[in-house]
């Protein structure tokens, strides 16, 4: 095999956990060089006893753990700290040594007993705290800095080490907005150059974000590492974590974005009844949101793929026909429509513009018969059909529909028509 | 305050402490009920090297009071290395080996070796030595294991563990004075924490064990700053932690030993003289090391000199001496500990 494609770390087969209780079952986990693998599960999965399992401090219970092939239970501790370095979630810090004494302590593992740093050693670690910039801390006691500024020292304390493995747990639980960009943008580009990076994430975004694979640790075992889109599938997230999230990519950064809309067991068993809701681009997934979360299930009409609403529907598991992307609803589609706001307590018509593609919907809603909440007015801004939705919006005025402002008006307003409805 | 001591930096705090630590030895080698001064007992001890003939205030300085003086210091010295061994050890600013019932361990030690080596002198002053060190080991072991949960010893724990085994210690020891009066009756005052009966012969068995439970820790300085760090971070920068626990706790108990077997239970001197340094000289133990042995001497050869003259011609022992001064040490520690 091209030694550059061996495995720089291996699980294979590893069960870790601690004094012979196994944590996680069925490691099989390879970190190449040069590759940054995202480590994400619910708490308490296990995914630090992994990154543990690694420099010792948690049991391998059987199979392996390899550095370049090598165990690294036959290795001795310097050995394996020159190799291997850690970032770990957080530190105590009742210690008052500054700056450049804490980071110089990552020279230990190349240093003999009694042997003073060298010039070398002197150049690393002024080279380390520069590249986390951190080199103003040289003289300040640790004690006295905050959670992030020690983070990013740790992290100097552990690249000091030179190591061609760097495990981090949570490296940015203690680092602002432009920290954690600065430091996670320090490993990407160190994993670029050849380390192989494996790192334990709670912020599934960061996560997807920066890692080329990620493993999700769940339930005492590992799903193998996989690239962030697949890896971080909604129905993943959902069985892992019981959360139905919007997957989608993020426009700007070009990476997956997860949105967590609802936790599955507050929506398992809608019990309230049936609201219609009449949207799109975005203006009704806060109130199907809202209303899941009252156990009441939702109509949706039809929605264009690649749309927001559309993407909640999904989530929320609502009863809605999929458009394809830009296109226009058949009669059929419309027929359908009507007879699922048929089946419902009222229909909510949300703020969203009309045009052919969607304007069914409303004539749909106004057919069925069942009682109108209007948010908002009819505009020229919102009418893209030619006219129809200012008609059927006027009808359904006229119809007696309930007007209201904002989502939390129109709640009120379905919430008290449903509670009429069954008190009938 | 600026804590990477350069070597220029640690080169003068250990020279002033040296040479503080000379100071007071000459006083307190002087000092007594017959005082001599600082010239003359210079001259004394001068003469007495150079194994010229003896004057008569000579045999006071030579037989009684440079050997009790040399004693103070290497048992301070003990003491004050063994609290920083013991405090970068477990994390605990409050760790003594008195606190953590080592130095009792130590006495229960000497005592069944006093009381199994019967009267040969020769056996006893070996084997008091020796049960010392293996009552300091056993005891210390003893203690970290019951304070223990999961590998980690707390320090709530830790203390009360140490306390506990230190009373219950302790009270064998009381037991088997009382049991055994008739050989103990230089026992009950040697416990009490005392350098009354310091010999020559003391001072070359102190010597060599401090010695070499003192060079040990040397070579592990650096695991020792990194221990503070903790026990996982420690071993995730190379230290191999349960190695370096055994060798560094091995050589606590020997320099505990060696102070115990000739001065019985002194207290917090082990305690006041690691803090007082790392107060003014920072955490770097290269210099922290040398600095509280240096410490550590004066204090006790200070302790000494006022418990011999303070009520003189009555004796105090010593251990009373650095308990008043450090109960209210410890106390305050422990307040200001719990205030942050």
């Amino acid at each position: 095999m091209n030694p550059l494609q061996t495995p720089r770390l291996a699980f294979s087969a590893a069960i870790v956990g601690y004094g012979g209780a196994p944590i996680v079952r069925g490691v099989d986990l390879e970190v190449a060089a040069g590759s940054f693998v995202g480590l994400v599960g619910p708490n308490g999965a296990g995914k630090s006893t992994l990154l543990r399992s690694v420099t010792g401090a948690a049991d391998l219970l059987s199979g392996s753990v390899t550095l370049d092939g090598e165990s690294v239970a036959r290795m001795s501790a310097k050995e394996r700290a020159r190799s291997v370095g850690v970032v770990p979630q957080t530190l105590p810090v009742a210690f008052a040594f500054d700056g450049r004494s804490f980071v110089q302590m990552g020279r230990h593992p190349w240093l003999g007993r009694l042997q003073d740093l060298t010039d070398e050693d002197h150049d690393i670690v002024e080279e380390v705290m520069e590249l986390t910039d951190t080199a103003r801390f040289a003289h300040e006691r640790v004690d006295t800095l905050s959670g992030g500024d020690l983070q990013r020292l740790t992290v100097a304390q552990a690249l000091a080490q030179r190591p061609r493995v760097l495990l981090l747990d949570e490296p940015t639980s203690h680092l602002d907005l432009n920290h954690r960009l600065q430091v996670l943008d320090l490993v990407r580009r160190l994993a670029d150059d050849g380390m192989a990076v494996l790192a334990v994430f709670h912020d599934l975004d960061i996560a997807a974000r920066y890692s080329d694979r990620i493993a999700v640790v769940s339930d005492g075992e590992m799903i193998p590492a996989r690239p962030p889109e697949r890896a971080l599938e909604a129905s993943v997230i959902e069985s892992v974590f019981g959360v139905k999230a919007v997957v989608r990519t993020d426009p700007v950064t070009g990476t997956l974005a997860i949105t967590p809309v609802v936790r599955r067991a507050d929506v398992e068993r809608p019990t309230r009844g049936r609201v219609g809701v009449v949207c799109g681009t975005g203006t009704g997934a806060v109130l199907m949101r809202s209303l899941a979360l009252r156990g009441v299930s939702v109509a949706a009409g039809a929605l264009n793929c690649g749309d927001v609403d559309q993407a909640v529907a999904v989530t929320l598991g609502a009863d809605h026909i999929d458009l394809p992307a830009f296109g226009e609803m058949a009669p059929e589609a419309e027929l359908a429509v009507r007879q699922r706001y048929a089946g419902c307590s009222c229909v909510i018509v949300a703020p969203t513009p009309f045009g052919r593609a969607n304007v069914g919907n409303l004539r749909a809603a106004l057919q069925s018969g069942v009682p109108l909440i209007l948010m908002g007015e009819m505009s020229a801004e919102r009418d893209f059909s030619g006219g129809q939705a200012t008609s059927l919006w006027e009808q359904a005025v006229d119809g007696g529909a309930v007007r209201v402002g904002t989502d939390a008006e129109a709640l009120d307003a379905a919430l008290g028509l449903l509670r009429d409805g069954s008190e009938e | 305050m600026s804590t990477a001591p350069g070597s220029a930096r640690r080169r003068l705090a250990i020279a002033t402490l040296g040479v503080l630590l000379l100071v007071a030895m000459v006083l307190a080698v002087g000092l007594g009920a017959v005082n001599v001064s600082p010239a003359d007992t210079i001259s004394a001890i001068a003469r007495g090297i150079r194994g010229e003939q003896l004057v008569q205030s000579d045999a006071v300085i030579w037989q009684l009071r440079l050997p009790r003086v040399l004693l103070a210091a290497l048992v301070g010295s003990a003491l004050a290395l063994a609290g920083v061994l013991y405090q970068a050890l477990f994390k605990n600013p409050l760790a003594d080996p008195y606190i953590l019932g080592v130095s009792s361990g130590a006495g229960l030690g000497a005592t069944i070796a006093f009381v199994a080596a019967g009267t040969s002198f020769a056996s006893r002053s070996f084997g008091v030595p020796v049960g010392a060190f293996l009552g300091a080991l056993l005891t210390i072991a003893f203690v970290v294991r019951l304070a223990s949960r999961a590998g980690r010893a707390d320090t709530v724990s830790l203390l009360l563990a140490g306390v506990a085994i230190s009373y219950t210690l302790s009270a064998v020891t009381s037991f088997l004075m009382v049991v055994f009066r008739n050989s103990m009756q230089s026992v009950v005052f040697w416990m009490m924490g005392g350098l009354t009966s310091a010999s020559w012969q003391n001072v070359w068995v102190v010597s060599v064990m401090f010695t070499i439970g003192a060079v040990v820790p040397i070579f592990y300085a650096r695991e020792l700053d990194i221990m503070l760090l903790g026990d996982e971070r420690a071993g995730q920068l190379g230290v191999n932690v349960e190695r370096f626990k055994l060798i560094v706790l091995a050589a606590a108990s020997l320099v505990v030993a060696a102070a115990v077997s000739v001065s019985g239970l002194i207290g917090f001197v082990g305690l006041m003289t690691p803090h007082m340094a790392r107060l003014v000289l920072g955490p770097d133990h290269r210099l922290l090391l040398p600095a509280s042995t240096l410490a550590g001497a004066i204090v006790m050869v200070l302790a000494d000199l006022a418990a011999r003259t303070v009520l003189a011609p009555v004796e105090i022992p010593v251990g009373i001496v650095t308990a008043v001064l450090g109960g209210p040490f410890f106390l305050w520690l422990l307040v200001r500990k719990e205030r942050r």
